[in-house]
């Protein structure tokens, strides 16, 4: 175990920081390999604090601000823990113009949260997203890999008593 | 090779898999094992099949027998009826929106029969993660035809001469850029798929990576082969998973079989590609920023030039497509660049792939050929408007596009046309938009996106998108001033001009486009703080009242029927209304179209509750008003307009007198309406309140004859015009002056004036009548006819969805015996001068689309057929007669014989001293819209007295507090509109006694219940 | 996979297209197997995995196979209704599976009708 990594200890097991590392490893020296690490290492990691984010300037040989400005960009990268499920009502304009907007706002007021925040009990993290391409189905509604079409403010609590 | 004797094609896009489709498959394939069929019906899943609304989707071969909208308990029977039986399952059919008619072929129904697929050639049929099945379809035949028998330049010049242009949206020729990176040195070069479609409403390129990845990666081995690179990257939105692991699959079985990586077929030829998943920028759709991406940085563009063909990833010559655009090359190579340039327009070639999504009955993924008219993708491929609603325009090119409204429905769909109308092709998000959406919002909507994806790079587009942002939410809130929008435009502009990139230079766009056809409703949100599409809610109580012309309080009404205080109700519903038991019956409850429970079930049965407090509350007591003001008024015409108006001065104290030539009160809704859906004793006892707050109305005086204009202008300090629209349309055949050809009101008015002669047979129609037309008064007079004892065909040029008639009207003739012809027109009248023998009418066909939306009827030549009647009543609209008028009094008439009103005015004419409303000025409309042109006069008026007299404004006296209880449900049960309880159409067809028969207490209670209170401030 | 070469990419289009020619449009013969109730007990069941095996090594693609419901005439299941393009459809009774391959290779393959077999032609009942 490194020294460096005392850190990255209080907030992920020995297993994740041990994936982390293989990951960097994977694409150490090959060009455009930040996002893709990244990507990894969130999907291991479930968000992205500023700790991991040294570790991986130092694995790619990056400046750290190259990173943070990296995570920063992308909308999908995270930097706060998230809940155990993430609701994602999609918010494109087919799901807009089917009444995505009331289907946000019920689930602010069901959460007493914001949209990017999670509940308390880190049980849920509210997001909109642009477009899922399920137009179809507007609106939409993501619950983790779920994705529920034609939703009513009045199904929401159907729906989400299966995550628990 | 197994033969099967019914291969099983089961969606599994995105669409169907969110819609359970794999739940569906996994009981398909347990119940045909349980069958033991597994050895003759194969099950294939497929990828997206474009008719994503209706998913699961599932279509069975031989038979090609589409089922839809699946669940996995519908298997079982499915199996044992079609597959074991041969018997189709009617139940699951698709059904045609509006005539329900059930279609069991997919080339049958019309979502499918107008398309011309070539992108989506294989979609739902093969299954996309075998690489056979896409073979089969003549898959990379296209390649190998461009790997050894062409060179690059050929290739090039095939894409050139094919005329094939970007599907991503700029519409730049794919063979331009394609020669601009083979000529470039270089020994590396990089060939980019843009799978990033990041664009709200679209899904084109999710369907096509999920139907047939190897089409695009068929295009991109061609493309590298003319470019001469051996690498390349798709990048691909992370959330799109389905779409990439489809990716994945196909690109190993293509490595596999050598169709991809090192000596591609044998030919020598390398070419390795990998997958870039991008992290949500919209930016990075960019080709630029997507570039620079994939270098890992942020995704920020660049300035160009250099552009990519020279300088593009790492520096290298590079060249990026869209998806779409590299499904189409295999088959241009294949089958040449003149196939492909065979359909499409001149600078347009080939089809086009869009997502219809929206207000559509079909949403899907459709392709057409370039050039398809807008009208035939939204009415006949898309199925219409859901609920009866009004198209208002379709949203092109997302937010950096524009909207195509109504009247361009004819417009053909192409780069250029497109860009002509304003709008852009862009990716082919297509998104139809009904009446019930706001331009104002929709423009907020996609600035709100922009401001939110811009990347920050350049300041035009990160604090301009942020100002215009600022801007259009205010107006939205009502906090909108004069200036905001020529602000806006301004802004706009320098955007336009200044930003970095396409995310920006396009950002002002939904703007610019929904200023270029919906300005007034920016001005309506700015000036009068209304959204007529009640979607802006800061600037309302509730939608229902926001929509009433003059703005109801409908959410207390219903609130306090709901308690059983039908008294207050009743109150409540005098303070805007002086006819609620007539609007009760007759309006055309504009209200209900925009209630909000609509969206969940129904609309709440607005009028009929209303009907329901005035039959069951005893009616208010009216006082007479003291004459407080010296000031006289004469009212011309005692219509709603003209009795609403005296019944307002008179409550502010003024003598009003009225002037009414027929010999009783009422206007249309005496003389037009028929008493079976307005009894007379109702109305009266309306009229009767405004004559005892002291009006006087001075029957059977026709100013003009009776009384001259001099005198009146003698007796009175001003005049109110509402003289209505009594006199019928010319339908412009010869024979239409011989005997017993009526106008629609002339012959409801001699009804309604001589009742006795007709009842009693004195006056007769005879036994077959024709009816023209499809207006309210046609059916009135139709069903008039019917009660008089006649055989009655109603004939109408349009379809029964076009009959500006409202719904129930229409049905209730149907109901009760009378036939209506459609797509007829009359040609001509035969007969002898007293007595009318015939009518000949031409069958007529749907056109092109008119500015109102519905198709033109144009006649079928040499389709002519003639009807025996005995009269005919002509329907077809109204005219105010303006014979009454003296020139020499300075109130000017316009070209459609309605009332001019002075510039800058609501109600006021030429002339000073007379005020004009109702239908003599806006030609024929509701009641309630003449009921509030009256309140508009009598505000008018007494607001010009006041300011010649140098008085302050009036104040409206405090109404009587009414106390209105505010009860939400904390669940909604979905439950439909309580329906109105009806006379018997055997019955009431022999009388003229009220068909309606009125709600019950309890049915009106449990109605009332299902208002959601839209106006209560949470 | 192997790796292919243009050929083997022309032989697989080939015979993968054969197999999936089902889901396109026009055909010479349809053959319907009556599988009602009555049909299945009477031994519909064998008869139409003989009929997918005959066409299997038949190797023929215009053929297409469909399952109606029982015909009203159990007595004489299996029932099988053999459709030529632009003949009248033949009815046979009593079919099984040695029946079934002589009618496929005489009838379907050759353009023989079977008339020992047969129950009706066109709308016409023979026996």
């Amino acid at each position: 175990m490194k020294a460096e990594d005392t850190e990255l200890l209080k907030e992920f097991t020995p297993e994740q920081v041990a994936k982390l590392d293989s990951i960097i490893e994977k694409y150490k020296g090959k060009a455009g390999g930040l996002i893709p690490v990244l990507e990894e290492a969130q999907v291991c990691l479930e968000y992205l604090p500023l700790p991991v984010q040294k570790k991986i300037a130092q694995g790619l040989n990056l400046p750290l601000s190259r990173v943070y400005g990296v995570v920063t960009f992308y909308s999908f990268f995270t930097m706060t823990p998230r809940g155990k499920h993430t609701i994602r009502v999609c918010l494109g304009t087919a799901c807009y113009v089917r009444g995505g907007k009331a289907i946000a706002e019920a689930l602010e007021k069901q959460f007493n949260i914001r949209e990017g925040e999670t509940t308390e009990d880190r049980m849920f993290t509210l997001e909109s997203v642009r477009c899922l391409g399920a137009c179809g189905l507007g609106p939409v509604v993501v619950v983790d890999e779920d994705v529920h079409g034609r939703v009513k403010p009045g199904k929401l609590k159907d729906i989400l008593s299966q995550y628990n | 090779m197994k033969v099967f004797r019914s291969h099983i094609l089961i969606c599994g896009g995105t669409g169907c898999q969110a819609s359970g489709s794999l739940g569906v498959k996994n009981a398909l394939l347990e119940e045909i094992v349980k069958r033991k069929l597994a050895d003759e019906i194969k099950v294939v899943e497929t990828g997206c099949n474009g008719f994503c609304a209706l998913g699961p989707i599932m279509v069975i071969y031989p038979e090609g027998i589409i089922y839809i909208s699946l669940k996995p308990a519908d298997i079982p029977e499915l199996v044992e009826e079609h597959l074991i039986k041969g018997r189709i399952v009617e139940k699951l059919l698709y059904r045609e929106p509006g005539t329900d008619k059930a279609i069991p072929t997919m080339q049958d129904i019309p979502f499918f029969a107008h398309q011309e697929l070539r992108v989506l050639k294989n979609r739902g049929l093969i299954d996309p993660e075998k690489i056979e099945e896409y073979i089969a379809r003549d898959g990379y035949a296209g390649m190998a035809k461009a790997l050894t028998e062409m060179t690059p330049e050929q290739i090039v010049q095939e894409m050139l001469d094919s005329g094939l242009r970007g599907r991503g949206g700029a519409g730049f020729p794919t063979g331009l850029k394609w020669k601009f990176a083979a000529q470039s040195k270089g020994d590396v070069k990089y060939v980019l798929c843009n799978a990033d479609e990041g664009d709200p409403g679209a899904f084109m390129d999710r369907s096509v990576l999920e139907a047939d990845p190897h089409a695009v990666l068929e295009g991109m081995v061609i493309a590298a082969k003319a470019i001469g690179s051996h690498s390349g990257y798709i990048y691909c939105r992370a959330e799109y998973p389905l779409a990439i692991h489809r990716l994945n699959v196909a690109i190993s079985q293509a490595k596999e079989a050598g169709l991809l990586g090192k000596d591609i077929l044998g030919t020598g030829f390398d070419f390795d590609l990998e997958i870039y998943q991008g992290a949500g920028a919209f930016v990075c759709g960019e080709e630029t920023a997507l570039m620079t991406s994939i270098e890992g940085k942020r995704g920020m563009p660049r300035p160009r030039p250099p552009f990519p063909a020279v300088a593009g990833l790492w520096q290298k010559p590079s060249i990026l497509n869209n998806v779409e655009t590299l499904a189409n090359v295999g088959q241009i190579i294949l089958r040449g660049a003149k196939w492909h340039a065979s359909v499409g327009t001149e600078k347009s070639k080939g089809t086009k792939v869009f997502a219809l999504t929206g207000d559509v009955n079909n949403v899907g993924l459709v392709e057409v050929p370039m050039g398809t008219t807008l009208g035939t993708i939204v009415y006949d491929i898309g199925g219409g408007i859901p609920k009866g609603k009004k198209f208002k325009a379709a949203q092109l090119g997302g937010p950096s596009g524009g909207c195509i409204p109504v009247q361009h429905l004819n417009a053909p769909v192409d780069y250029e046309k497109v860009a002509e109308l304003g709008a852009i092709m862009g990716s082919g998000g297509l998104i139809v938009m009904n009446e019930d959406k706001c331009a104002v919002d929709m423009a907020r909507f996609f600035m709100d996106f922009c401001q939110d994806e811009s990347c920050g790079k350049c300041t035009p587009c990160r604090e301009g998108t942020k100002r215009m942002l600022d801007i259009l939410t205010g107006i939205t809130k009502g906090k909108g001033k004069a200036g905001d929008i020529e602000l806006l435009e301004e802004m706009a502009g320098v955007i336009k001009n200044a930003a970095l990139c396409g995310l920006g230079q396009t950002a002002p766009n939904p703007v610019l486009s929904t200023l270029r056809y919906f300005r007034k409703e920016y001005e309506e949100h700015i000036f009068e703080h209304r959204c007529r599409a009640t979607v802006c809610s800061a600037m309302y109580k509730s939608p229902c009242q926001h929509t009433c012309p003059i703005e109801m309080d409908i959410p207390s009404y219903i609130a306090l029927v709901r308690e059983g205080r039908f008294e207050d109700a009743y109150k409540i519903l005098l303070q805007t209304n002086p006819f609620p038991s007539v609007c009760g019956r007759v309006c055309d409850h504009k209200c209900q179209t925009k209630c909000r429970r609509g969206n969940m079930d129904e609309p709440l049965a607005i009028k009929f509750l209303k009907r329901f407090i005035t039959d069951n509350a005893p009616r208010p007591k009216t006082d007479p008003v003291a004459v407080t003001r010296k000031e006289k008024i004469a009212v011309v015409g005692a219509g709603p307009a003209g009795l609403t108006a005296a019944r307002d001065l008179a409550l502010r104290g003024y003598k009003v007198t009225v002037f009414e030539e027929l010999s009783y009160a009422g206007g249309m809704l005496r003389w037009g309406i028929p008493a079976y859906r307005l009894p007379r004793n109702i109305l009266q006892g309306e009229i009767d309140d405004i004559t005892a707050l002291g009006v006087e109305i001075r029957l059977n005086t026709r100013v003009g004859r009776d009384v001259s204009f001099a005198q009146l202008e003698k007796d009175f300090d001003y005049v109110y015009l509402a003289t209505g629209a009594h006199k019928s349309q010319k339908m412009r055949v010869p024979g239409e002056d011989l005997g017993n050809v009526f106008g629609g009101v002339e012959f409801l008015r001699d009804f309604n004036d001589s009742e006795e002669k007709w009842l009693k047979g004195e006056k007769t129609l005879g036994k077959k009548v024709a009816v023209i037309g499809g207006g309210n008064s046609a059916i009135d007079a139709a069903r008039v006819a019917l009660r008089l004892g006649s055989d009655v065909t109603i004939l109408y040029r349009r379809l029964r969805q076009d009959m500006p008639a409202a719904e129930e009207e229409i049905k209730a003739a149907e109901e009760e015996g009378i036939k209506i012809e459609y797509l007829v027109a009359p040609l001509k009248i035969d007969g002898a001068k007293d007595k009318v023998k015939s009518i000949t009418c031409q069958r007529m066909k749907l056109g092109d689309f008119d500015a109102s939306g519905r198709k033109k009827p144009v006649p079928i030549e040499g389709a002519e057929f003639t009807l025996n009647v005995d009269a005919i009543v002509a329907a077809i609209g109204q005219v105010p007669d303006m014979s009454f008028i003296d020139k020499t009094v300075g109130v000017e008439v316009n070209k459609w014989d309605c009332y001019t009103v002075g510039k800058g005015f609501k109600s006021r004419t030429t002339n000073p001293r007379y005020f004009a409303g109702g239908d003599a000025e806006t030609g024929p409309d509701t009641v309630i819209a003449a009921i509030g042109a009256g309140h508009q006069a009598a505000d008018d008026i007494d607001a010009a007295i006041r300011a010649a007299n140098n008085e302050p404004a009036y104040v409206k006296p405090a109404r009587e507090e009414i106390l209105v209880p505010l009860v939400i449900d904390e669940e909604t049960a979905e439950a439909p509109q309580m329906p109105m309880p009806e006379m018997h159409a055997a019955t009431r067809k022999m009388s003229f006694a009220e068909v309606e028969l009125g709600f019950t207490r309890e049915d009106a209670i449990k109605e009332a219940c299902r208002c959601l209170r839209c106006d209560a401030a949470v | 996979m192997a790796k292919l070469t243009i050929d083997d990419l022309k032989k697989i289009k080939e015979k993968v297209h054969k197999e999936m020619s089902l889901r396109d449009g026009d055909r010479r013969v349809r053959i319907t197997v009556h599988m009602g109730t009555c049909g299945i007990a009477s031994g519909a069941k064998e008869v139409m995995d003989t009929l997918l095996e005959e066409i299997e090594a038949a190797k023929v693609n215009d053929v297409i196979v469909t399952t109606s419901g029982c015909m009203g005439l159990c007595s004489r299941e299996p029932l099988v209704t053999v459709e030529v393009v632009n003949q009248d459809p033949i009815k046979y009774e009593y079919v099984n599976p040695n029946k079934m391959r002589q009618i496929f290779k005489r009838h379907v393959l050759a353009g023989e009708v079977q008339t020992p077999f047969v129950l009706a032609k066109g709308s016409e009942v023979i026996k």
